[in-house]
């Protein structure tokens, strides 16, 4: 019997064999080239240059820094994130494209780690965006960032990290836990609801009371007027 | 020629080029992790890292313009490369001429320049304000260098440019005959790829990659696809002037890594050159070089 449960059951393919070919080649290159944004929050930021060059050289395994989320695939937040901080950091990770991967790096984004009692920090990251992996330690040596993140590539590769499409399926969840920090006024720029729609990733969770509270507050977004900088309004004395 | 001949010609060529460009790209990050003692990425990177950008489930474009743009900035080395001939194929190069693929070679920077406007990044607009910029300095000693060329070979068809070199032997070879033009070509040549001290477009830690700072997934990809391009038409441009092109592949494409690889493995020990200052090198040292050369070679 116990050796019968460990027969692995192996999920029936289904589709164009060719598209299935092609969806392997695909996810086995998104695992094997990976852009960084750091996003160097906290003191964990200090094991990253390690990491990336001579002595552990990331770029052996196609990982390397980007500097605009846009153009990232990971979002890397290497320690506490202060109230202040999240804005800026859920802005970047929703002006990222998707498949996106948030990696945690620090025991501070786990759970508050020494800045628990803090009133001025989030405490738990993965209440506010979906988290791919947490890389624990305070700090983390630069050998367990690069083995998390090879543990990150091995679940692209096998198709399980794909808790971007968490975000779209439970935005309500995540989007109540931005507005008690937040208030209750919290917008971004971008509209999740509708990239939703798009990416046909409506989820049961998408929709509840807190979208229901962003609706009402919603003011439409417009473009920032452009202007040299000497028409900036002088501060009146 | 057969028009199916010249068809396949046409197609095989940019298709090389993609390739050779790929290996190129390889090799320029390669020798800049072993310039700062890394291992540097696996052989198949820039092939992974294309398929990726262009597998990515967003896509943000920011208008017609900007989908312009980015097929401007690839279509027009797709241009050139059918008119850099190759060892056993010469596209349309003799028809073509130096003078077409000069024009050929600037539609990129203009097309990027478009692209880059319509994403309305401050950024983007600084970084294709400071490549047009960049453009204006390397491209008078890249045109004195050419025009040196063509006047000491009396013509602007490459293909025979090529076949005087070729047939005199090493003697004839254009870095022999003119050694001054050479040199300002190779300063001309490094400024034109972009890369340190004259990364003042690029810039990542100023101006977060300039250009490319609004691009995501395929729009990204597709430039990662223009610098494979750049990488070869430039190195392969530079080898049929003065290296005397290829009689076969194996001496053609030593060649051409040769030559790309004395300024990438330059650029990877200098910071960068302020705008200003790279304009002003740019017209003092190679344009004073290359008008020396071009007094000698008239
Ligand atoms: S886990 Fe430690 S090292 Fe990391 S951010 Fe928190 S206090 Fe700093």
């Amino acid at each position: 019997m116990s050796r019968l449960q460990k027969i692995p059951v192996v999920e029936e393919k289904k589709g164009n064999p060719l598209a299935r070919v092609f969806d392997d080649l695909v996810r086995f290159c998104r695992s094997r080239s990976l852009f960084i944004l750091h996003y160097c929050t906290g003191c964990g930021a200090i094991e990253l240059p390690p990491a990336m060059t001579s002595r552990f050289d990331m770029e052996r395994l196609g990982i390397q820094p980007m500097v605009s989320p846009r153009q990232a695939d990971i979002l890397l937040i290497t320690g506490y994130v202060s109230i202040k901080t999240l804005k800026r950091v859920i802005l970047t990770y929703e002006q990222m494209g998707s498949p996106k991967y948030v990696v945690g790096i620090c025991s501070c984004t786990v759970n508050g780690g020494m800045y628990w009692q803090s009133y001025a920090t989030a405490k738990k990251l993965d209440e506010y965006m979906p988290v791919d992996l947490y890389i624990a330690g305070c700090m983390p040596r630069p050998e367990a960032v690069i083995s998390g993140l090879q543990k990150l590539m091995d679940r692209i590769n096998s198709g399980e990290a794909d808790s971007w499409q968490d975000y779209y399926r439970n935005y309500d969840y995540y989007l109540g836990n931005q507005q008690k920090l937040f208030g209750e006024d919290w917008q971004t720029p971008t509209d999740i609801i509708t990239e939703a729609k798009h990416y046909e990733l409506m989820g049961e969770g998408t929709l509840g009371q807190h979208t229901r509270l962003l609706e009402q507050h919603q003011k439409p977004l417009e473009a920032l007027e452009m202007r040299l900088g000497h028409n900036i309004k002088e501060p009146v004395e | 020629m057969a028009p199916i001949e010249l068809l396949i010609e046409l197609t095989l060529m940019p298709l090389i080029a993609f390739i050779v460009g790929m290996m190129m790209v390889l090799m320029m990050r390669r020798i800049a992790a072993r310039i700062q003692r890394r291992i540097g990425p696996p052989f198949f990177q820039p092939l992974y890292d294309i398929i990726k950008l262009h597998g990515k489930r967003t896509q943000v474009s920011h208008g017609l313009i900007h989908d312009i743009g980015i097929v401007m900035a690839m279509g027009g080395y797709i241009a050139a490369e059918t008119l850099l001939p190759v060892p056993g194929m010469n596209g349309i190069a003799e028809k073509g001429g130096l003078i077409t693929l000069l024009y050929l070679m600037m539609i990129p920077s203009l097309g990027l320049a478009l692209g880059v406007g319509q994403c309305a990044n401050p950024n983007g607009s600084i970084g294709i304000a400071r490549a047009l910029t960049a453009m204006l300095a390397y491209d008078i000693p890249l045109v004195i260098v050419i025009f040196g060329v063509a006047y000491a070979a009396g013509t602007t068809n490459l293909v025979e440019i090529i076949a005087t070199q070729q047939a005199g032997g090493f003697a004839t070879w254009g870095v022999v005959e003119m050694p001054l033009l050479a040199i300002a070509g190779l300063i001309a040549m490094h400024a034109s790829l972009g890369k340190q001290p004259f990364e003042i477009y690029i810039a990542p830690a100023e101006i977060a990659t300039g250009p490319m700072v609004e691009m995501s997934g395929k729009y990204l990809g597709g430039l990662f696809v223009m610098q494979c391009f750049q990488l070869y038409t430039t190195s392969v441009l530079y080898v049929s002037l003065f290296l005397g092109g290829g009689t076969t592949w194996f001496d053609f494409l030593i060649k051409s890594f040769l030559v790309l690889a004395i300024p990438v493995s330059i650029a990877y020990l200098f910071p960068r050159y302020r705008t200003e200052d790279l304009l002003r090198l740019m017209w003092k040292w190679p344009v004073m070089l290359g008008l020396i050369g071009l007094a000698f070679v008239m």
